[in-house]
């Protein structure tokens, strides 16, 4: 209590500055009088007298600074006061403060925006109620497509009964329906949930209920839940929505409520609803069919288990299934079932790519301190003289830190302000990358964590600023002051110290832009791959009218009619050549895919089944997508339903299951048990061409075996319209678009592409990430520039006067440039040598965002040598240039 | 002059408090003098040790301090004791007179030393 009252009398005389200056004053000052009254009392001369009290006094004025160090809050006072001097001083250096607070605002800036990401996307903890405790389950399967072949419902089951450390597991499944209203129907993004889903996941409803158990199985009433995004983005949030009635592919259904905000793996969708509303999720072959592997599983695990233990057991689990149903595991796929935390799994695609942009805006900040302490030490020399005269006049070394200190903190924070504002833009900028690579994206923001995280870099930087200065010694100002405290620079240690600062620049940046180089080369590779494609003016668009739930043949004739009718209407468009209907546009994936098989050629024991994407193709389709015929025919009108079954493979397919023979004529079918839950059969059937491979899926797969059945001799799903022109594709896409509206108004128009847009959506990202690391690279390369211009132009200052001697002495222009540009040499050669050792054992890690080009390429790295010389020998002429033109005479006299 | 000594740490404000209590209120010059006089001149105080160490009390609600004329007619602070002070007092010449007790049979001659 007395503390505190003793305080708040402190604060009270900061504040009201009770006791001020002159009152203290005037109190010694009576008390002077009074001794010096009472000394002539007794008999002294009143200038003896006044002498022998002031003796006795011990000093007026550090008796008042004394008191006025007990009066108020003296630190507050201080730092107030250290705060306006470092204001002062670094207003009388404008150049040097603007260079530092811009190079710290880069370096800050893009720090702070990359980790708000990081943290956003990969940190963060899950929205969810113990979201740590989510653990997400991948079986997945060698060769392409087997990344993620999904669970059955009877492996679920197994699951479900035999794993202790899973508590409870929940069942999802990606799909799409229709959702029919007034203004056109839409295809939304949904999961098909089981009723413990959303508490297994701990999520609870913003309104309304969410998904129970009792939602489960078949004949309830459909129910739809509405994530938070698609509710606020399309009913405006408005909460009347719960009750009412939509209609999904046909189907009234209820939305029933509305889930907090949440991310989902693998996607963010629109809506979860309960599986109903698709009779095949609830029917008897897909609840049965161990092969019949569509649904995603996430699950809590138990009080106290471990994702270790999960993992365990699930392995035990599954391998114990392999044993039992030989029939659905073929060996040679090497079937495994990975299991981690939920939050890892939504990070996935993310983060070698965020940790990479964080390792980079990381090394633009080393280099950017880096250089910045360079500064400061230049500063800090021609300082020497104040900072002597300071500490002569009894400033300890505390009180001269704490001015520097002052001054880096005032730098360092105004470099962190502005840092923001580059941060704010940036993040707009990352937000829009790391969409494309995570469902959390939208849990990005510049909040406290961001924020304390980048005022703590500030401090800090202001901190090794303030410490990497060297201070005057006590005890040898006098030395100091003798040598006029003019050149102290000869200082070997702070030479050397700036010199290992500017290999360092040099280093870093040379692993920046070696990575810059390697990411842009990627972009450029990707960019060169032949789509496989014989022409880029093809407009093509999904156009589903017919979805799983309506296969019947009545509905499938009526869709095939409609599409029939769209192409003919298509063709009377002036600039149209030619239009194709499939159940896939060119250049995109599929995920139908079936192992198939050759006839008369049984595989050999352990060889694994291969797979191949399941398409359907009208006869005008490869003609109109410009997929070019290697051999045989295209389709004919002939192949129709009834007629003979005939396919077209494309060219992987061939060299599989042909080599070196010609597959025209040969006849193959698709096989596995998981046929019997399609729609499609094993029948054999004639393979009546071969056409070229294209990059469906993404402009870095890896080529696929894909197998076109006739569309008409299959059913009409995915319905893929594909449109040739002779004019620009993209002028296409109105009078198109309005003849689909014409002939189906109730069906969803999905991605209206050209082909250009989609061969850009798989080159994009990679793009955007080559762009990021150039910018960082770039900046590195010039603050480095900068870096070591500034330590030549200092050292041939500080030589200024050996320099005059020299060429009094008969050294000529060249001879001096000569000295200055091999001092910059030696630190550019060493530089070079450290960034290029540690770029060719660093960059490897990256080597899973390169697609065409190895880690360590050597034209690469051989352009980043040749660009960072000769960007260094410019930097290091300037200085040399300005040495060589000193005047002897005017040097000498200065001295 | 040799054998002058400073004020000990903690022991000042102690006879700054005593000396209230004895002359009443007073000016830090008569504060002064009562400590050197009562000390017979063996202890020396700076107006540097002696102002500050007033302030602290004040802060601390021992004493008040006012602005009066003086005996020859200039503008004085004068100090006087609270009843804080007074309490403060009381406690802490208790336990200094323990403490001194303690400490003059603890540094007695070993003659004199319990065995």
């Amino acid at each position: 209590m007395r503390f505190l009252r003793a305080a708040l009398a402190r604060v009270r005389g900061f504040i009201t500055g009770h006791h001020s200056d002159s009152e203290i004053r005037e109190e010694l000052d009576a008390h002077l009088e009074m001794e010096v009254a009472e000394l002539i009392r007794r008999g002294m001369q009143p200038e003896a007298a006044r002498r022998e009290a002031m003796l006795a006094s011990g000093g007026l004025t550090l008796a008042a600074e004394a008191v006025r160090a007990q009066r108020g809050l003296p630190w507050l006072e201080s730092v107030i006061a250290d705060g306006r001097y470092a204001l002062r001083t670094l207003r009388q250096s404008p150049a040097f403060s603007l260079v530092v607070v811009i190079t710290l605002a880069l370096g800050i800036g893009a720090n702070t925006a990359i980790f708000s990401v990081v943290r956003g996307v990969l940190l963060k903890p899950l929205p969810n109620r113990d979201g740590d405790r989510l653990v997400y389950l991948r079986q997945t399967i060698d060769g392409p497509g087997g990344s993620s072949i999904l669970f059955s419902v009877p492996e679920i089951h197994d699951l479900r009964g035999c794993t202790r450390s899973l508590g409870a597991i929940a069942e999802y499944s990606p799909w799409s329906l229709a959702l029919q209203q007034e203004n056109g129907t839409i295809k939304i993004q949904v999961l098909l949930v089981s009723g413990n889903f959303f508490d297994v996941m701990g999520l609870v409803p913003l309104v309304g209920r969410l998904t129970r158990p009792s939602d489960d199985g078949a004949g309830v009433a459909p129910v739809m839940v509405l994530t938070y995004e698609y509710w606020m983005t399309h009913f405006g949030g408005d909460s009347s929505i719960v009750g009412k009635q939509v209609r999904m592919d046909g189907e009234p259904v209820t939305v029933i409520g509305v889930a907090q905000p949440a991310p989902f793996y693998p996607n963010n969708v629109d809506a979860l609803l309960n599986m109903v509303i698709s009779p095949h999720h609830t029917s008897a072959q897909m609840v049965q069919g161990r092969t019949h592997r569509m649904t995603e599983i996430v699950a809590r695990l138990a009080p106290g288990a471990t994702v270790e233990r999960a993992r365990r057991e699930v392995a035990a689990v599954h391998a114990r299934m392999m044993q039992e149903h030989k029939e659905a595991y073929d060996p040679a796929s090497h079937y495994r079932v990975e299991v981690m935390p939920y939050k890892e799994a939504l990070g996935e695609r993310a983060r070698l790519t965020l940790w990479l942009l964080m390792a980079a805006a990381a090394f633009v900040m080393i280099i950017s301190v880096a250089n910045v302490v360079n500064l400061t030490l230049m500063r800090g020399v021609r300082r020497e003289q104040e900072l002597v005269v300071r500490a002569a006049l009894g400033a300890g070394e505390l009180r001269l830190r704490r001015l520097l200190l002052a001054e880096n903190l005032l730098l360092s924070l105004s470099g962190a302000l502005l840092g923001v504002l580059i941060a704010i833009g940036g993040v707009r900028v990352l937000v829009a990358l790391a969409a494309r690579y995570s469902p959390r994206a939208t849990e990005i923001r510049l909040d406290t964590a961001v924020l304390a995280f980048m005022l703590t870099l500030s401090v800090a930087v202001a901190l090794v600023l303030s410490f990497a200065a060297s201070l005057p010694k006590e005890g040898a100002f006098a030395a100091w002051i003798a040598a006029g405290a003019r050149r102290m620079s000869g200082n070997v240690r702070k030479q050397r110290l700036q010199r290992a600062l500017v290999v360092a620049q040099i280093a870093v940046s040379v692993v920046l832009l070696a990575g810059a180089g390697l990411l842009t080369r990627t972009m450029i590779r990707l960019s060169e791959v032949s789509t496989g494609l014989e022409t880029e003016e093809v407009l093509s668009m999904q156009v589903p009218l017919l979805t799983f739930t309506q296969l019947d043949s009545a509905s499938d004739a009526r869709a095939k009619q409609d599409y029939d009718r769209i192409r003919r209407e298509l063709l009377g468009v002036p600039g149209v050549i030619e239009v194709g209907i499939g159940s896939n546009m060119p250049l995109r994936g599929t995920d139908v895919s079936f192992e198939v098989k050759a006839e008369a050629r049984p595989f050999a024991p352990g060889e694994a089944v291969p797979r191949a994407d399941l398409r359907t193709a009208s006869p005008e389709y490869f003609q109109a997508a410009g997929i070019p015929l290697l051999a045989g025919r295209a389709f004919t009108e002939t192949d129709r339903e009834g007629a003979g079954k005939v396919v077209i493979i494309n060219k992987t397919t061939a060299d599989r299951l042909f080599p070196n023979e010609d597959p025209i004529g040969k006849r193959i079918a698709w096989t596995g048990d998981v046929l019997r839950f399609t729609p499609f059969t094993s029948e054999w059937r004639t393979i009546v061409g071969v056409i070229g491979n294209t990059q469906d899926g993404a402009m870095d797969a890896k080529p696929r075996m894909v197998v076109f059945l006739p569309f008409t001799q299959s059913v009409a799903l995915g319905g893929a319209i594909v449109i040739r022109a002779d004019v620009s594709a993209a002028a296409l896409i109105a009078p198109a678009t309005h003849i689909v509206h014409t002939v189906a108004p109730d069906a969803p128009i999905e991605r209206v592409m050209t082909v250009a847009q989609l061969k850009d959506q798989s080159v994009a990202p990679r793009r955007l990430n080559a762009e990021l690391i150039s910018l960082f690279g770039s900046l590195a390369v010039i603050v480095a520039a900068v870096g070591i211009a500034g330590v030549l132009a200092f050292s041939v200052s500080a030589r200024a006067n050996e320099i005059g001697i020299r060429m009094s002495l008969g050294a000529d222009r060249w001879r001096v440039q000569r000295m200055i540009l091999s001092e910059g040499g030696v630190l550019l050669a060493a530089g070079l040598a450290i960034g290029i050792a540690f770029a060719f054992l660093a960059l490897r890690v990256i080597s899973g965002l390169l697609f065409g080009v190895a880690p360590n390429d050597p034209a690469t790295f051989a352009i980043v040598v040749v660009l960072m010389t000769v960007i260094g020998i410019v930097a290091c002429w300037i200085p040399a240039n300005r040495a060589s033109r000193i005047d002897p005479a005017i040097t000498m006299r200065m001295q | 002059m040799g054998g002058k000594m400073d004020v000990q740490q903690g022991t000042l404000a102690l006879m700054i408090l005593r000396t209230l209590e004895v002359l009443g209120p007073l000016h830090g010059y008569g504060v002064a003098r009562r400590i050197e006089e009562t000390s017979k001149n063996t202890l020396s105080l700076n107006y540097g040790t002696l102002y500050p160490a007033l302030l602290k009390l004040e802060q601390e609600g021992f004493v008040t301090a006012e602005w009066r004329p003086s005996e020859n007619n200039r503008r004085a602070k004068y100090y006087s004791l609270t009843a804080a002070g007074r309490r403060r007092l009381a406690r802490e010449a208790r336990d200094w007179h323990r403490t001194a007790e303690l400490m003059t049979a603890f540094l007695a001659p070993r003659g004199e030393e319990p065995v």
